[in-house]
C-alpha cells in the first residue's frame, strides 16, 4: 500500500516538475530579456533609425518598428477578408461532399507547411518579371530579366499566405460556436441566408473573429524566415528618401527594409552585428508587443478556451 | 370619384409591388454574387498548396534531374555550396548531397521530441488534473505565451545563454584540439539545437494534449475512481490512454514545427552540415550541425548562383514532402478517431 502511494506521489512530482520547467522557461526568457533590454529603451532608441556601427549613440529601432507595423498591416489586410470568406463558406455553405473534403485537405496541408518553405515560395513567385510591379526590377545585369522579389508588399502577401490557414481555422471555430437557433430564428423571419450571415452570425461571432485576427497578427510580428528571404537584409528603408513622406510611401512599400525580428537577427552574433545590447533592446520591445497581443486575446475570448 | 381613387391606389400598389420585386431580385443577385465570391476565395485558399508544390518543384527540378536519389544519399553540402559559389559561370557545379542536412533535421527533431513529449504531457496533466482551479487559467496563459514567443527570440536567448553554457561546461581546449581537423567545437551544436527546439515545441504538445484530456468523458474518471483506483492511477491508466489520439496529434504537429524551424536552429546549431558520429561518445551531441530548414537561411546569401538557388529549393522540396506526409498522417488519425466515435 505504501509503495503504491510513493509511486503515485512520484508520478505527481514528476508532472509538477515538467510543468515547472516549462513555466520556468517562459518566465526565464521574459525576465532575462527584461534584465538585458530595459536599460536600452528610451525615446532615442524608439525614434532613431538604425545607424552604422560607427555612430552608436544615435542607434535606434524606428524603421524596424515601422517595418513590423507595415508588414502586419499588409498581411492582415490581405489575409483577413480571404480567410473570413473561406471560413464563412466552409462553415455555412459547404455541403458534405468530395469537393469540400478536398478544400479542407488543401487548407490543412497548407497549415502544416513550414514558414521557410512559404518564404521561398514567395521568393519564387514574386521574382517573376510579371509581378515586378510589387517589388523592383533587377537592372544592369545582362540577359537577366527578373524582378527583385523582395519588398514590403511581397513580404506582406507572403505573410498572408502563411497565416491564412490558421486564421481560417480560428474564424471557422468562431462561426461554428454561434448556436443554430440564431440561424433558424433569422431564417424563419424571412431573412435570406446571406442576410442572416452578415447581420446575425458575424456580429455574434465578432469576438472570436477579432481573436483570429490578433493571433494572425502575432504570427506575422514574430516571423523571421519570411522577412529574411522576402524582405532582404537591409536595416534602413531603401525606397526614395525620406521614406516617411506620403508621396514616397509607394516607393517605400515597393522596396526593402527591416522588421524587429530581422533587426534582432542582424544585431545578434548570428547575424554578425555583434551589438547584443541593441538586439536585447529590440527583443524587449518585441516581447512586450507579443505579451500585449496575448492579453488582448485573453480579453476578447473571456473565459472561453482558445484552441491551439 | 370613388372608382378613380380606387384605380389610382391600385396602380400605386402595383408599382410598389413591382419595385419590391425588383428589390428582392437585386437582393438575391447580391447574395448570389457574394456567395460565389466566397466560393472563389475558398477554392483559391485550397489551391495555394498546389502552387507551392509546382513552383518549388520547378525551381529545384535540375537538382533532382542531375543528382537523382543521390541528393539524399550523399553528404558534403557545405563544401559543394562553396565549390558552386566559386565555379566559373560556364561550368556551374550541380552536384549536391543533402544527407548531412537530412540527418541534422532528423536528429534535432527526435532529440527535441524525446524531451518535449514528457515535458508536454506532464504539463498537460498538471493543467487538467492536478492544479487547483485558480491556477489552470494562469498556467494556460503562460503556455500560450510560450507558444507565441518569436523564434528569433528563442534563438537570441539560446545563443547567448545555452551556447556559452555548453561551451563552459562540456568543451575543454583538449577536446577542441582533438577535433580541430573535423570541426570547431564552439558550443553551437546539436545539443544547443535540441535544447531550444524542445522548449519551442512543448507548448504545441501541451495545447493539444490539454484539449484531448479535457475531452475525455467525465464518467470514465468517475468510474475509475469509484473502483478504488487512486487519482494518479486513474490519470495514467484511464485518462491519458483515452486521450491518446489527441496527444498523438499534438506530437505530430510538434514534429512538423521542429522539422520546419529554421531561424532559431540556424542561430544555435553551428551552421555546418556535419554528420555526428556515435563513436565520438559525448562529442556526438557537441557536433555543429545544419538542418534542411536552417540551411535555406544560412546559405541564402549565395542564392544568386542558379545552382545554389536550385539546391536550396530542393531542400524546400524535402521539407514540403515531409510536412505534407505528417499532415496527411494527422488527417488519417483524426478520421479513424471520428469513425470509432461514430460507432460508439
Amino acid at each position: 500500500m505504501n509503495k503504491k502511494k510513493i509511486r503515485d506521489l512520484m508520478g505527481e512530482v514528476m508532472s509538477w516538475l515538467a510543468s515547472s520547467i516549462t513555466i520556468a522557461a517562459c518566465l526565464g526568457i521574459i525576465i532575462y530579456l527584461f534584465n538585458m533590454g530595459h536599460a536600452q529603451i528610451d525615446i532615442g532608441f524608439l525614434t532613431n533609425e538604425p545607424a552604422t556601427t560607427l555612430e552608436t549613440e544615435k542607434n535606434g529601432i524606428l524603421t524596424p518598428l515601422v517595418g513590423t507595423l507595415l508588414l502586419t498591416f499588409i498581411g492582415t489586410l490581405v489575409a483577413f477578408p480571404w480567410a473570413l470568406g473561406t471560413a464563412i463558406y466552409l462553415s455555412e455553405y459547404a455541403k458534405r461532399n468530395n469537393l469540400t473534403e478536398t478544400f479542407r485537405l488543401g487548407i490543412d496541408v497548407l497549415s502544416g507547411v513550414p514558414t521557410i518553405v512559404v518564404a521561398i515560395f514567395g521568393l519564387a513567385v514574386f521574382s517573376n518579371p510579371a509581378l515586378g510591379f510589387l517589388s523592383s526590377m533587377v537592372e544592369g545585369v545582362q540577359d537577366v530579366n527578373r524582378a527583385f522579389g523582395r519588398s514590403f508588399l511581397v513580404s506582406g502577401i507572403t505573410m498572408a499566405v502563411m497565416i491564412l490557414p490558421f486564421v481560417i481555422k480560428t474564424c471557422e471555430e468562431a462561426l461554428k460556436s454561434v448556436p443554430d437557433t440564431y440561424r433558424e430564428a433569422s431564417l424563419a423571419m424571412g431573412a435570406s441566408k446571406w442576410y442572416t450571415i452578415t447581420k446575425v452570425i458575424l456580429p455574434t461571432a465578432k469576438n472570436g473573429i477579432i481573436t483570429a485576427v490578433i493571433l494572425g497578427m502575432g504570427r506575422i510580428i514574430g516571423d523571421t524566415a519570411i522577412v529574411w528571404l522576402t524582405l532582404g537584409g537591409t536595416l534602413r528603408m531603401t525606397g526614395v528618401q525620406p521614406w516617411w513622406r506620403p508621396d514616397n510611401w509607394l516607393s517605400t512599400l515597393k522596396n526593402t527594409g527591416s522588421t524587429l525580428t530581422s533587426y534582432i537577427y542582424f544585431m545578434s552574433p548570428a547575424g554578425e552585428g555583434h551589438q547584443n545590447e541593441n538586439a536585447f533592446g529590440a527583443a524587449f520591445v518585441l516581447i512586450i508587443i507579443i505579451i500585449l497581443l496575448n492579453l488582448l486575446t485573453d480579453f476578447f475570448m473571456g473565459s472561453k478556451e482558445i484552441g491551439k | 370619384m370613388d372608382s378613380l381613387e380606387l384605380s389610382t391606389s391600385l396602380s400605386v400598389d402595383k408599382a410598389e409591388k413591382k419595385n419590391q420585386s425588383i428589390r428582392v431580385r437585386l437582393g438575391r443577385l447580391r447574395d448570389s454574387v457574394c456567395e460565389s465570391g466566397i466560393f472563389v476565395l475558398t477554392a483559391s485558399s485550397a489551391i495555394i498548396i498546389v502552387f507551392i508544390f509546382i513552383f518549388i518543384l520547378i525551381k529545384s527540378w535540375n537538382i533532382f534531374a542531375v543528382n537523382g536519389i543521390n541528393f539524399v544519399l550523399k553528404s558534403g553540402f557545405d563544401q559543394q555550396i562553396i565549390e558552386a559559389y566559386h565555379a566559373p559561370a560556364d561550368k556551374p557545379v550541380w552536384h549536391f548531397g543533402a544527407l548531412g542536412l537530412l540527418l541534422g533535421s532528423g536528429l534535432t527533431t527526435v532529440g527535441a521530441l524525446l524531451l518535449a513529449i514528457p515535458l508536454g504531457i506532464g504539463t498537460a496533466i498538471v493543467i487538467t488534473e492536478l492544479s487547483p482551479r485558480w491556477m489552470k487559467g494562469l498556467l494556460q496563459s503562460f503556455i500560450r505565451l510560450l507558444a507565441s514567443i518569436p523564434s528569433v527570440i528563442y534563438g537570441l536567448v539560446a545563443l547567448l545563454v545555452v551556447v556559452p553554457f555548453i561551451q563552459d561546461n562540456f568543451i575543454t581546449s583538449e577536446l577542441q584540439l582533438q577535433y580541430i581537423k573535423q570541426f570547431q567545437l564552439t558550443g553551437n551544436s546539436l545539443l544547443a539545437g535540441i535544447a531550444v527546439l524542445s522548449i519551442m515545441i512543448t507548448p504545441v504538445i501541451v495545447a493539444l494534449s490539454v484539449d484531448a484530456i479535457n475531452a475525455v468523458p467525465h464518467r470514465y474518471k468517475e468510474a475509475s475512481l469509484a473502483l478504488g483506483l487512486s487519482h494518479w492511477r486513474t490519470i495514467v491508466k484511464v485518462i491519458v490512454p483515452s486521450a491518446k489520439s489527441g496527444i498523438t496529434a499534438g506530437i505530430i504537429l510538434g514534429t512538423g514545427r521542429a522539422i520546419g524551424e529554421a531561424l532559431a536552429l540556424s542561430m544555435v546549431s553551428g551552421g555546418i552540415g556535419n554528420i555526428p558520429n556515435p563513436a565520438d561518445g559525448g562529442v556526438f551531441f557537441l557536433t555543429p550541425i545544419l538542418t534542411l530548414a536552417s540551411a535555406i537561411i544560412n546559405k541564402s546569401e549565395s542564392m544568386s548562383v542558379p545552382s545554389i538557388n536550385a539546391a536550396l529549393f530542393a531542400c524546400g522540396v524535402l521539407l514540403l514532402v515531409t510536412c505534407t506526409t505528417l499532415s496527411l498522417f494527422t488527417k488519417i488519425v483524426e478520421r479513424s478517431i471520428r469513425r470509432r466515435e461514430g460507432l460508439e
